[in-house]
């Protein structure tokens, strides 16, 4: 710490300085010299004293409330480790990267310099070490700490932290474990305790939430403060912060001479207990009775706490930027707002910046005016180098360097935007904003940063490429969503093709027509009424015209052409438009609306038959939940994206209860999700085979929509569901279809995730007869081709045909009363010259 | 509250190793009463291993206890779904959704459930 020497406000830039507050602090300035004779008269006066004790409540109750304010902290899922789970021995250093576990075998980062006399000698930062350390060959060190582990190949030593999670404290450990490949093969105790059969480590933290009146900050303690960013500061706002005792009358007393010599304002004479007073309590204007007011606040504050408690409260008051409507404050976020780094890897240049930002935070913006930033910052470091905190050199090799700021402004608090704005969503049910960043609540969330990561390189690199192949795409722009089949988990989310961008969440906030996306459900609605419609019901893809409202509406295929009599599945799966339109018009589409909302679509949704082509706006986080009602064979469970809340000493507040509804029978779901895997067998995104093997049976189904405005693909294999959607802000046609656009960036994405393959079980009341596949007709007894479907019980053909012969014109008796679009098309034509004038 | 002549939540525990010590500690926690505790630890054993019809009964189970009767059902459902060919694990799945329907009033549909235990037997 700089020890107090004689106190000067340094010499700043008088131009800087003047602009920064002009006549107004003169005006001010002379204010206080007049309040000083007014005050000290007043001190006489018995209300001084009891205005004092007024004050004094003020800052006990505000000052410890707002220094103290903790932010909510964000952890991302604990990773669970147990033999046969699909890991491998990268993906586990990266995780262990994420938790900052110190590796034993890697150097420990070369010791700070040598201290030379009263000076601080910089270079720039070390190498980093390797991201592996390979022991020696004679054995390497030993794991001996909680939080080390070593490695050797696939195989590592580990000694675990202990964690306070809310179902109970998980103890330090010591144990082997040994990767082969994708899998963990062998997880074995060090320590002489029971092998642990699950070993959970400690979640990484990877948000904070601090929003209040839209402000920012990364809570820093004191000992958590860079050395020399402390000295600079004090060298350069109040070098004699040590001595005084809140005020300083000499320095005030020196920056009035100084201001009257030169006419016009160049020194202030806040200390920075009285810059923190203003930061924290006092509006900006230039009045007597604020002036007095910090003055006083500023003498309480130094009388009731030390000079490091208010060192840390203006470390983290400090207003230091603006982003949008978002004030910057405090070192540790400015740092990040900045330069993307933690404030304690900041170089020498990054911290003088930093320092030179008290003064005008948007004056000096290096944003915007970068040459006003880096004289600002080579004054700083003249301050330094004459109060002797660096040598010379330093500062000369500090200037010449540039400002190293960020181009996009990098988020502070969380490198998950999306993500993070979902779980601020679903936290705002239980509690209001002010819990959030006071209370110091702890939420467990479920991101799986390793899904997340996948999510974001795909969509980084995909969107670049499919550019190139569609020049109108650009600029395109994307979300994903990936969640959990079977517990409706959300374990990723994208919602902006530069996944750290803080602002629009795409994900969720982007509502564009679903387009296809709408007919899996469509056809849903039909199969659960087995005597209408199964996957074979043959459906008339011809010229189709319906009038409503006066209007006629004529449906079309992509392709404009029309394909006769198609199976409800091929009509699916290669995602015809008219059939479609037969079938939600003849089961009603107030059906199709309410399977919507069973399925999670919780909103009201207009009955109108444009819905059944995917007049639909939708965001993907809607689709995902939709669809993932389906992957979990009928049973609707609202995503989430966190398990728990606790408070601050690990206590539970909220169970985020995994919530299960049954909203469609099995039997149909079974059917349905058939007809999504032949999609991906022989529909529209057969192509699917170049990156996914055809084993996991994956089921999804593609989207486009009018003049390839948006481009979407939703499936699931049978742990993973993930939805994309491509398109552009202004909402252009990008020239790409979801085959073409959304279908390989999920490809790509689902390629990077350990999936299982989709086996739903056969439920009780479905059979499998082996059919003709375009007729529908069962094949005769003892026929080995042909395909097995899968029918609800006693819905099954009456039909058959000969092994390979052509199929007869034995068909199911027609339903009765009700408009049949199972072929001869009578029915149809009669129903839709009813719906016609 | 659940009625007063129901079973004591009996934890299936069967599962792989991993998830071997949570079924016990939820089974712990269920003869203890502490019912919030065990549904957590189940829960984290379907994270572990999602289609383990056992697990979802189980936890059917401890909402059933918790008076929690349209989840114990939907629970229930879900194990039926996962349980193919485990006739005995339907048959307590029928059984329990008889009981979570009986207890919310539903006495016909808790009899077409009691029919279903006995046909899965």
């Amino acid at each position: 710490m700089a020890k107090g020497k004689p106190s000067r406000k340094p010499t700043t830039n008088p131009k800087a300085q003047s602009r920064r507050s002009g006549p107004n602090v003169l005006r001010s300035l002379s204010a206080l010299f007049f309040s000083l004779l007014l005050g000290s008269l007043l001190l006489g006066v018995l209300g001084v004293g009891l205005y004092m004790v007024y004050l004094d409540a003020v800052i006990r109750t505000e000052f410890d409330q707002k220094r103290w304010a903790m932010p909510a902290k964000v952890y991302a899922r604990p990773l669970e480790l147990f033999e046969t789970m699909s890991f491998s021995a990268d993906d586990f250093a990266k995780e262990l990267k994420l938790l900052h576990y110190r590796d034993v075998n890697c150097p420990d980062p070369p010791p700070a310099p040598p201290v030379s006399g009263n000076k601080r000698s910089f270079r720039r930062k070390p190498q980093r070490p390797p991201e592996n350390c390979t022991p020696p060959a004679h054995g390497g060190a030993s794991p001996d700490r909680a939080g080390t582990f070593a490695r050797q190949g696939e195989t590592f030593e580990i000694m675990t932290r202990e964690f306070p999670f809310w179902d109970g404290t998980e103890p330090t450990r010591r144990v082997r474990l040994v990767f082969a490949g994708n899998i963990l093969v062998e997880m074995s105790s060090l320590d002489g305790q029971e092998n642990p059969g699950l070993l959970r480590l400690d979640p990484p933290e990877i948000a904070g939430i601090y929003p209040a009146h839209y402000e920012d900050r990364i809570l820093l303690k004191s000992k958590d403060l860079p050395p020399i960013l402390v000295d600079s500061l004090l060298a350069v706002e109040d070098r004699a912060f040590f001595e005084h005792s809140g005020i300083n009358p000499k320095g005030i007393f020196r920056a009035l001479v100084a201001n009257l010599r030169a006419g016009r304002t160049v020194q202030g004479g806040s200390t920075l207990t009285q810059q923190l007073v203003k930061n924290l309590f006092l509006s900006n204007e230039k009045r007597l009775t604020r002036k007095i007011n910090e003055m006083l606040m500023a003498l309480l504050i130094d009388a009731r706490y030390g000079k490091d408690d208010i060192l840390e409260a203006y470390s983290n008051a400090i207003y230091l930027g603006q982003d949008g409507s978002r004030a910057i404050h405090g070192f540790g976020l400015a740092s990040q707002f900045y330069f993307g780094e933690a404030l304690e890897d900041l170089e020498l240049h990054q911290i003088a910046l930093l320092v030179g930002l008290i003064q005008g935070a948007s004056f000096y913006d290096p944003r915007r005016h970068p040459d006003r930033a880096k004289e600002r910052r080579s004054l700083v470091l003249d301050v330094m180098v004459e109060q002797n905190l660096i040598s010379a050199e330093d500062a000369a090799t500090a200037k010449a360097l540039p400002l190293d700021v960020t181009e996009k402004m990098a988020s502070g608090i969380t490198a998950y935007p999306a993500f993070l704005d979902l779980v601020q969503r679903q936290l705002r049910r239980y509690y209001d904003a002010q819990d959030l960043v006071s209370e110091g609540l702890r939420v467990y969330t479920t991101l799986d940063p390793r899904v997340q990561a996948v999510a974001e390189n795909t969509l980084a690199n995909k969107l670049p490429a499919l550019e190139k192949t569609q020049r109108r795409a650009r600029p395109l722009q994307g979300a994903a969503v990936v969640t959990n089949t079977q517990t409706g988990e959300v374990l990723a989310m994208v919602g902006d093709r530069e996944p750290k961008r803080v602002g629009y969440n795409r994900a969720f906030d982007a509502k564009r027509p679903a387009g296809s996306l709408v007919k899996p459900v469509v056809y849903l609605t039909a199969l659960e009424d087995p005597e209408r419609y199964t996957l074979m019901t043959l459906l008339k893809d011809s010229p189709l015209v319906y009038t409503s409202g006066g209007r006629r509406w004529t449906p079309a295929n992509y392709d404009k052409r029309y394909h006769g009599l198609v199976t409800l599945r091929d009509a699916l799966a290669r995602s015809y438009n008219i059939p479609v339109v037969r079938v939600g018009l003849d089961m009603d589409v107030i059906n199709v609306v309410k399977m919507f909302q069973r399925l999670g679509l919780e909103r009201d949704l207009k009955p109108y038959p444009s819905l059944l082509l995917g007049a639909l706006d939708a965001s993907a986080f809607e689709v995902a939940q939709v669809y993932a009602s389906i992957a979990s064979g009928g049973f609707r469970i609202p995503l989430r994206a966190i398990r728990e809340v606790t408070d601050a000493t690990g206590k539970s507040l909220k169970h985020y209860t995994m919530e299960v509804e049954k909203v469609v029978e099995p039997g149909p779901i079974y059917l349905i999700i058939n007809a999504m895997q032949q999609v991906v067998k022989a529909g529209t995104a057969s192509a699917m085979k170049s990156k996914l093997s055809p084993d996991l049976n994956i089921a999804g189904k593609t989207g486009t929509t009018d003049d390839y405005r948006d481009s979407w693909f939703a499936g699931f294999s049978g742990n993973r569901l993930a939805v994309v959607w491509l398109g552009r802000d202004d909402n252009k046609p990008t020239g790409l279809s979801g085959s073409s656009g959304a279908l390989p960036v999920w490809m790509d994405l689902m390629a990077g995730l350990n999936l299982e393959p989709l086996e739903p079980p056969l439920p009780a009341g479905v059979d499998e007869i082996r059919v003709n596949p375009r007729s529908g007709l069962r094949m005769s007894q003892g026929c080995r081709s042909g395909q097995l479907v899968p029918f609800l019980a006693g819905s099954g053909p009456r039909g058959s045909t000969s092994c390979g012969g052509s199929p007869p014109v034995v068909r199911r008796p027609r339903p009765q009363a009700t408009p049949d679009a199972s072929g001869d098309g009578d029915g149809m034509r009669d129903f839709f010259q009813q719906l016609m004038e | 509250m659940p009625p007063s002549d129901l079973p004591p939540a009996e934890i299936t525990r069967e599962g792989n190793q991993a998830v071997a010590a949570l079924l016990d500690s939820a089974d712990k926690y269920a003869k203890s009463n502490q019912l919030d505790k065990a549904g957590a630890a189940l829960e984290r054993a379907l994270r572990i291993e999602p289609r383990n019809a056992g697990i979802w009964h189980d936890l059917a189970q401890i909402r059933l206890h918790q008076g929690q009767y349209q989840q114990a059902e939907s629970l229930a459902s879900k194990s039926n779904n996962l349980a193919n060919g485990n006739q005995n694990l339907q048959s307590r799945n029928w059984k329990l959704i008889s009981a979570a329907r009986k207890a919310s009033g539903n006495t016909r549909g808790a009899e077409e459930a009691e029919a279903q235990a006995s046909q899965s037997r």
